[in-house]
């Protein structure tokens, strides 16, 4: 593989664009692939088959050819809106796994660079950051804080645009509160019911790094099922 | 304080280069029954024998880096390599879990 092609896809990866790798195991060439863009000889004779394999990011050799695909897909954007102490071993967590992560926190005293290090980190109201943010069904969200001012318009925000997952920290008795409010908000019970609320899979844990753990275990099975459904 | 920043596997592999030393890209392009890296799973390989990344979980790794440096010595660009249930006398070289994979390797050129 020529270094060009090695570099490409490095600088592609951090633009986080949709692409794939193609290589003609044949002959060792390479190339980078996008929808629209023009293939060489080499893969051209093969374009319905390669786009429909990228379509369904599914990756390994092209029935009846010689040519494999490997799909760099976009990695999920989670907002995690409360710096707080479950959202460092949260960062911890996620770093191996293919998310970007976002901390959201109006409180200036929680959110510094030196408690969050590597990952983006937004000093402002959930509402207003929001409104800059560009959002869809790829993005997931999580809150920490507890606080209705601060947690309820990052969670109407994430309603309304129909985040894959959206969890809410606090308890039972907390998430009752919070349902009742969404509601007099006007959204139907079926969407508050699609937050994960309390929030993460029961691993009985009560320490900070367990409750990160059940959370970003929660948020992978939710995340594995998107990718399955889009494959059907 | 120092960032650290989380270095992937083909970064890793563009850094070797620039500082002159021969790579090999290894890439996991088709798997039967159980095989514990999914199609797509990379390793590098350089010219001192270090390595980065995994195409296996431990069953194959080895021979895959001696098949890396073979073909620096024999001067090709690429070969694939063919992995079977293991042979319980070649304990080393296999892969245990009963799986079959089958390896891409490739020399990174300028």
């Amino acid at each position: 593989m020529k270094l060009e092609i090695l570099n490409e896809i490095i600088q592609k990866k951090s633009s986080s664009q949709n692409f794939a790798l193609l290589t003609n195991l044949t002959n060792g060439n390479s190339e980078i692939f996008e929808f629209g863009k023009f293939l060489s000889n080499d893969f051209e004779s093969y374009k319905k088959q390669i786009e429909n394999y990228h379509s369904l990011k599914k990756n390994g050799v092209i029935d009846g050819t010689q040519i494999f695909i490997q799909n760099f897909t976009k990695p999920i954007e989670v907002i995690i809106v409360g710096a707080v102490h479950i959202a460092q071993y949260l960062v911890d967590l996620f770093k191996n796994l293919n998310f970007v992560i976002t901390i959201v926190d109006p409180r200036k005293f929680f959110i510094t660079a030196e408690r969050f290090q590597n990952v983006k980190i937004i000093n402002d109201w959930p509402e207003e950051i929001f409104k800059k943010l560009e959002t869809d069904s790829n993005n997931a969200l999580i809150t920490l804080t507890h606080d209705p001012k601060i947690d309820d318009p990052a969670l109407k925000h994430a309603l309304k645009n129909k985040f894959f997952y959206i969890g809410a920290l606090g308890s039972k008795k907390t998430h009752t509160k919070r349902c009742q409010r969404l509601m007099e908000s006007g959204f139907t019970q079926e969407e508050i019911a699609s937050i994960h609320g309390p929030i993460g899979i029961k691993l009985g844990g009560k320490s900070g790094p367990e409750i990160a753990l059940s959370i970003v275990s929660q948020l992978v099975l939710q995340s594995n099922k998107l990718l399955l459904n889009s494959k059907k | 304080m120092k960032k650290q920043i989380k270095r992937t596997i083909l970064e890793q592999a563009r850094d070797w280069f620039e500082s002159d030393r021969k790579v090999i890209l290894a890439r996991v392009i088709q798997t039967w029954g159980s095989s514990p890296c999914p199609v797509g799973s990379n390793m590098i390989v350089n010219d001192k024998g270090e390595f980065f990344g995994s195409v296996s979980g431990g069953c194959v790794e080895s021979n895959v880096i001696e098949e890396c440096l073979d073909l620096l010595k024999n001067n090709n660009s690429f070969k694939q390599l063919e992995f079977k249930v293991s042979d319980d006398n070649a304990w080393n070289v296999g892969l245990a879990c009963g799986g079959e994979i089958k390896i891409y390797i490739e020399k990174i050129n300028s």
